[in-house]
């Protein structure tokens, strides 16, 4: 480490406002750090005041003595970047309204940093709490007792933190690590919580602090009736908030990208520049691009729920009815921030610390809705169901359809893990479940717009470039040997052809039988796809939207079910299987998921095809 | 008595974890504030068997029985 460049490590216990205090420090200006060796994600980011300073957002924990296998990856890096000298000092966040369990861990945090010989500081936050109650904490007592400095701030709000650069200068500076070698800490486990427990109360705040409106809450969200039915209001207003309230920013996109094709085109030359412009940039990019304000919606409604608190106690209402599926409560978040992308929901399920379950949430993830499915979703519900209201224009049919689908989704995931866990009789062992129900707050809807924002950046930049390159090669074999005149004579027509027997038991041609089979690079690119093919063969003046064109195709209406169902149950996400096979260890769960479900997507397309040609 | 049969709006003290208990839970537990001492309510008791919420100092925590059930109390 460079002696001019200070790497200030934050860590602290999961809501202790870390993160919060995190965005306030750096503005909110993160990138992912790389450790050599770690697989856990370490947001990274410059200090605001100071750009000589970067701070490290260690993931939150409650102990350096770890029972899970997420708590273990975030210790071990914590010790890894001690052990490798690459922190100039330690800021270990505390809640001060719950100071006697900041403290059990500042105190273990303590002795780490004494082992390693670095500098470590003690931010207790949220005083503005405190202020609230008129309450206060005595930092100077407890810096006094512990021979570290304790500063008193707030992540909201910013208060003390212009103390914050001060205190980490002379924390830095050798003359005070002579005083850091406290004997304070207790060499065996068993006291730590004792001397919390002393200090707590000799320079803790003094009374009660737990907000009455967080148990009047709790009695109402977790109430039999009230907490039942408020659960599946949220859920289906998550649902409607994807389809019915994007639909104006989905429209605007769509209108954007009609004006930008009526200006460029005419721009380009005629003939094959022309041809490219329209089929594969137009119809094949601006396809997928008019989704994007629904991934946007759909992370921004996930991030309200889990910051307002409520999520914790969806998992407390999920708990019991999971276990009959063989899952855990805990499974709930993963599953849920699967609904954004199986990625996260994959890296969540590391807090599901029973390895049995976690293996069970893995299966069900793959079939969790996630947004990469919305415009395949959302285009064949476009296509298929009539937009028509109901209640004032806050329910659509296609709001319900997608909601249909979403749960078919879910619902299959949950009979899966049933079928598993039964007919395996070591999956049946649980471990407990211990879960801190977080204080509900409003939400912080700075970071929120932000962290959404990212994602369909994310969205854009890492399915765009799959996008774009598949679309090319698809306008290339479709577009040639005869200039787009007749797209059936191309070489995708040819080859579309070979493939068609397999698609043709659900009724449709070669054209979705290529879509299909370029989705499984990743879901979208269906889409894409798809847009390119009826962009050279329809070779309109103008931009129609695709959802025309597959109106206009004659598709009947069980080929559009059996694909939705199709796309619900197929795992067709390479990322997916790589994180899978490097959070097992093996590919060996990923293709065995790869093959199995592929199968089920087939098997199930196919009867539902038969279903609804014989009752429509 | 455990904690598990511990009603809505009643408290009792700690007084030990189960010798069946894991000594990693016993640790955890012990950090969370569930020590030997330590006075628990049991704030809510959500129905059908799902986790209760047991106050300890100034944060709340759900446990499911096969945990609650561990922790005995006087």
């Amino acid at each position: 480490m460079s002696p001019d460049r200070f790497n200030i490590a934050l860590i602290g216990s999961p809501n202790s406002g870390k993160s919060l205090l995190f965005n306030r420090l750096t503005g909110l200006n993160q990138k992912v750090a790389n450790f050599p060796g770690i697989t856990v994600d370490i947001s990274s980011g410059k200090s605001l005041t100071d750009l000589s300073t970067d701070y490290l957002d260690f993931p939150g924990v409650y102990s350096l003595h770890t029972i899970s296998g997420e708590e273990k990856l975030a210790v071990d890096a914590f010790y890894s970047a001690l052990e490798a000298e690459q922190l100039s000092a330690v800021v270990c966040v505390v809640d001060a309204t719950r100071l006697e369990k900041g403290l059990i861990f500042a105190l273990q945090v303590l002795e780490a940093c004494r082992r390693y010989s670095t500098p470590m500081l003690i931010v207790a936050n949220m005083v503005d709490v405190l202020d609230q109650h008129g309450m206060q904490i005595d930092t100077k007592g407890l810096s006094d007792a512990l021979k570290v400095p304790v500063l008193a701030i707030s992540g909201k709000t910013g208060m003390g933190l212009e103390q914050l650069p001060q205190s980490l200068a002379s924390t830095i500076a050798p003359t005070e690590q002579l005083l850091f070698a406290s004997d304070i800490i207790a060499s065996d486990d068993s006291l730590t919580h004792l001397q919390a427990q002393q200090l707590a109360n000799a320079y803790g705040p003094k009374g009660d602090l737990l907000i009455n409106a967080q148990t009047r809450l709790d009695t109402f969200f977790l109430h039999s009736w009230f907490g039942g039915v408020s659960f599946f209001l949220i859920m289906y207003l998550l649902f409607q908030s994807i389809f019915t309230w994007a639909a104006p920013l989905m429209e605007g996109v769509e209108a954007l990208i009609q004006m930008v094709a009526g200006v460029v085109l005419p721009l380009v030359p005629e003939g094959m520049a022309s041809d490219f412009t329209a089929d594969a940039l137009f119809g094949g990019i601006g396809a997928f691009l008019v989704f994007v304000p629904q991934v946007f919606v759909l992370t921004l409604v996930v991030g309200i729920l889990e910051d307002s608190g409520y999520l914790a106690r969806a998992a407390v209402i999920c708990h019991k009815p999971l276990r009959l599926f063989g899952l855990t409560g805990k499974s709930f978040i993963p599953m849920l921030s699967s609904v954004a992308c199986a990625i996260p929901g994959i890296y969540a399920a590391r807090t599901v610390d029973s390895p049995r379950k976690r293996w069970l949430t893995y299966l069900a993830i793959p079939l969790m809705p996630c947004s990469a499915r919305l415009p395949v979703y959302s285009l064949l519900i476009a296509a298929f169901i009539p937009a028509h209201k109901a209640l004032g224009g806050l329910v659509g049919w296609q709001g319900l359809a997608m909601f249909g689908i979403y749960m078919f989704g879910i619902v299959c995931a949950l009979l899966v893990t049933a079928i598993v866990s039964r007919s395996r009789a070591e999956m049946r062992s649980d471990l407990p479940f211990v879960l801190e129900m977080p204080p509900y707050r409003l939400p912080s809807w700075r970071p929120l717009l932000r962290n959404a924002w990212n994602r369909s950046k994310h969205f854009v930049t890492k399915a765009g470039k799959i996008i774009f390159i598949v679309t090319v090669v698809i306008w290339i074999l479709g577009y040639f040997p005869n200039q787009g005149a007749s797209l059936g004579d191309s070489w995708l027509g040819s080859m579309g052809r070979w493939i068609e027997p397999v698609f043709a038991p659900f009724g449709l041609d070669w054209k979705y039988g290529v879509a299909i089979l370029t989705s499984f690079l990743a879901r979208e690119v269906f889409v894409g796809t798809l847009g390119t093919l009826f962009g050279i063969e329809g070779a309109e003046e103008n931009f129609v939207s695709l959802t025309q064109q597959i109106q206009d195709s004659g598709l009947p209406i069980g080929s559009g079910v059996a694909l939705l169902v199709f796309f619900a149950i197929a795992l067709q996400c390479v990322s997916t299987l790589a994180v899978l096979a490097r959070e097992t260890g093996s590919w060996r769960l990923p293709t065995q998921l790869f093959i199995s479900y592929s199968i089920f997507a087939y098997v199930a397309a196919f009867t539902t095809y038969h279903l609804v040609e014989f009752l429509v | 008595m455990t904690l598990w049969d511990l009603k809505q709006g009643t408290f009792a003290t700690v007084s030990a974890f189960k010798a069946s208990l894991e000594s990693g839970y016993r640790t955890r537990l012990s950090e969370l504030g569930f020590h030997p001492g330590e006075l628990i309510t049991c704030v809510m008791v959500p129905s059908l068997g799902a986790p209760k919420l047991y106050r300890v100092n100034n944060t709340v925590y759900s446990l499911d029985d096969s945990i609650a059930s561990m922790i005995e109390v006087a």
